[in-house]
């Protein structure tokens, strides 16, 4: 029997599914990509250094923040600049926005939908108004910090070279603080309704890659946890295989010859001691035990990273809001070098590397949070007539579950295809 | 007759972009909410997956048609469409995938991303406008979400197709009396771009690359005149800048005939 779904919706892109079952057994397990591909990685090249980041965050409309800071990360990597403390701030801060608003994004009305067996939003709508409007609000609060330090929601205009071309408005930002804070319990009752969800059963055991710091939990600098080795960002990539896809357009990754996966269960396995207090409150209230090698639990470990990126949100505009902001941006001495840069970005671990000579870029190798997920998901795929209660689903059903295993990695496929 | 058949059926659909544009329509928040009681979805994949319907009274359109699947369906959509809707970069002026045609050999580039290039298209990039009729464009990379809602409520009330006036970004730039980024020395395409964005770039210290691509009547040899003396660009740095969105041939065409 061949099973084959032609659009995933509520996805990211546009992507496609087809399989084989043999005996109950499932085969050929691919997600096929259906997205034309616009080379980011050679357009760039020949152009110069600081057009990187602002064509690269036009890869992802979704995580814009984190294509154009990573890129940024990246030159600075290569020019040895060092960003002052505060610019660091302002940037965690856009990326804890840019968390929050992916997330609220995935998590209400990409996969909420396929717990109660809707087909589409508007009867989620209709059926949970009040939900809706919490969700928006939450998903608003992290546009407005977006906004409020990037210039606009939609790809950042004030990250620079060595920090940020211009620091945002303290009267704003004690704005921001006071929406947070009147707005954290919205995003604890959001996160509940998460925590009361029945979860499909589903196990494949897997290797869980993020950034880890042993002060944070890590989003915007840190190593490379693979498991439970501890890799310098240059020495993961040397150790990860990027290989095109049989779909031709997207590339997959493997670690060691082994597929892994990135994004918020991953941070919660190597990062979940860092979580602030209330976003550690409903981990445990939630009953999650770890390692839980079941990749529906993704949902839920965004739900308990929206609460976190709201307390860390209050914690650095509490610091951030104390004086008068002063950022300097520090000029590169030469341009020319090798440099990576790293960053959690909403969907898992990023990487930019480049190659710059006398300020134009030679050589530039992206590898996407979704990139790195698609073999682990085909993976989970091949395996999953092992969901419990498989055999007892008709064909519809059985698409359907395939179909939000798919979603709850939350795939971003344009991501995929750069 | 009842009324929510009276509702007009939209579609909102996505080809090859980064989807920004969706999002920005989705950062409408409560307005996007209360858009949706207006209007009847025909299509719009990123809240649901129900059958496609066969006819769309609006049909939003963003990114550009890249596969030869996506190209189908653009006409597809047309045929079924009583008004086509472009929005953002790509869909009005190519975005940046378009960079590609203006960098000589393409498939040199491609062969350096994928050692396979077999089963990857790469034909010319091109805008909505280029390959079917389009009823209106809303430019912007990302577009404007206000101005989104503005139009596409204007759309609604009237049925009319509205035009955005024709003004550079200048016109909205809180710049445009003092500290000029141009006169700075800093490469702003302010002068000749369609304004309409409320200048969110000159507004972030950041110089206006045209992503709206141009309004009607521009001089290029002024501005271009103006690059080189103040913010000493050479030629080659401008032909890049104006490619920087695909819009460089959109430039050429609205230039002004002396």
């Amino acid at each position: 029997m061949k099973i084959r779904i032609d659009h995933i919706a509520k996805i990211e892109g546009h992507a496609s599914f087809t399989a084989d079952i043999v005996r109950g057994d499932i085969k050929g397990a691919r997600v096929k990509i259906e997205e034309g591909a616009r080379f980011f990685e050679g357009i760039l090249r020949g152009r110069e250094d600081e057009e990187l980041p602002e064509i690269a965050s036009r890869i992802c409309g979704v995580c814009p923040v984190v294509h154009n800071l990573t890129g940024f990360k990246a030159l600075e990597n290569a020019y040895g600049l060092q960003i002052d403390e505060t610019s660091i701030l302002l940037r965690k801060l856009m990326m804890l926005g840019q968390l929050i608003n992916s997330h609220a994004l995935h998590l209400f009305f990409f996969s909420l939908a396929d717990f109660f067996g809707f087909k589409t939003d508007l009867q989620l709508i209709n059926v949970y108004p009040e939900s809706t409007h919490d969700a928006i609000k939450v998903r608003d609060i992290g546009n407005k910090i977006v906004e409020i330090i990037g210039g606009r929601s939609v790809h950042p205009l004030t990250p620079s070279l060595g920090g940020l071309r211009k620091a945002p408005d303290s009267n704003k930002l004690k704005e921001l603080l006071n929406d947070l804070k009147n707005n954290l319990e919205l995003a604890i009752k959001l996160g509940e309704l998460f925590t009361k969800l029945k979860y499909p059963e589903f196990y494949r055991e897997t290797s869980y890659v993020s950034l880890y710091n042993l002060d944070e939990y890590a989003i915007y600098n840190g190593n490379i946890n693979v498991g439970k080795l501890n890799l310098k960002p240059e020495e993961f990539l040397l150790l990860v295989n990027e290989f095109q896809g049989p779909d031709k357009v997207a590339k997959r990754t493997k670690f060691a010859a082994k597929t892994y996966m990135v994004g918020a269960l991953a941070r919660l396995h190597n990062n979940r001691e860092n979580l602030n207090p209330q976003a550690k409150k409903l981990l445990e209230k939630s009953g999650l035990k770890f390692p839980c090698y079941n990749p529906f639990y993704n949902i839920l470990a965004q739900a308990v990273e929206i609460v976190h990126c709201f307390e860390e949100s209050i914690k650095l505009l509490e610091l951030l809001t104390i004086g008068e902001i002063k950022i300097s941006l520090p000029k590169a001495s030469k341009r020319t070098g090798e440099g990576i840069g790293t960053i959690e970005a909403p969907r898992g671990t990023l990487f930019y590397s480049v190659k710059i000579k006398e300020g134009i870029i030679e050589d530039l190798n992206i590898i996407t949070p979704t990139a790195q997920n698609l073999a682990n998901l085909e993976g989970d795929l091949e395996e999953f007539e092992h969901i419990v209660g498989f055999k007892d689903l008709n064909r519809e059903e059985r698409a359907d579950k395939i179909k939000m295993l798919i979603r709850a990695y939350d795939p971003c496929v344009t991501c995929s295809v750069h | 007759m009842n009324k929510k058949t009276e509702k007009p059926i939209i579609a909102i659909l996505s080809l090859t972009c980064c989807e920004g544009c969706q999002v920005a329509i989705f950062d409408l928040g409560e307005r996007f909410l209360e858009f949706l009681t207006k209007v009847n979805i025909g299509d719009f994949r990123l809240i649901e997956g129900l059958p496609d319907v066969s006819k769309y009274d609006i049909a939003i359109v963003e990114g550009t048609a890249i596969t030869k699947e996506q190209q189908r369906r653009l006409k597809i959509i047309r045929n079924k469409s009583k008004i086509l809707i472009a929005i953002g970069a790509c869909a009005c002026v190519g975005g940046p995938q378009e960079i590609k045609d203006y960098r000589g050999n393409k498939n040199r580039i491609i062969r350096r991303i994928y050692p396979n290039i077999r089963g990857i298209d790469n034909p010319n990039v091109k805008s909505v406008k280029e390959m079917v009729k389009v009823d209106l464009e809303i430019p912007g990379c990302p577009i404007n979400k206000n101005e989104f809602f503005d139009l596409m409520s204007k759309v609604l009330e009237s049925g009319e197709i509205p035009e955005i006036p024709q003004k550079p970004v200048c016109e909205e730039c809180p710049r445009k009396n003092k500290n000029c980024l141009l006169l700075l020395g800093k490469p702003c395409l302010g002068p000749i771009t369609l304004a309409g964005c409320g200048a969110p770039c000159p507004t972030s210290d950041f110089p206006c690359d045209g992503c709206r691509g141009p309004r009607k009547g521009i001089n290029l040899l002024a501005i271009k005149n103006v690059l080189k003396v103040k913010a000493r660009l050479k030629d080659k740095e401008i032909e890049m800048l104006f490619e920087r969105f695909g819009e460089k041939n959109e430039f050429l065409k609205a230039n002004k005939k002396i």
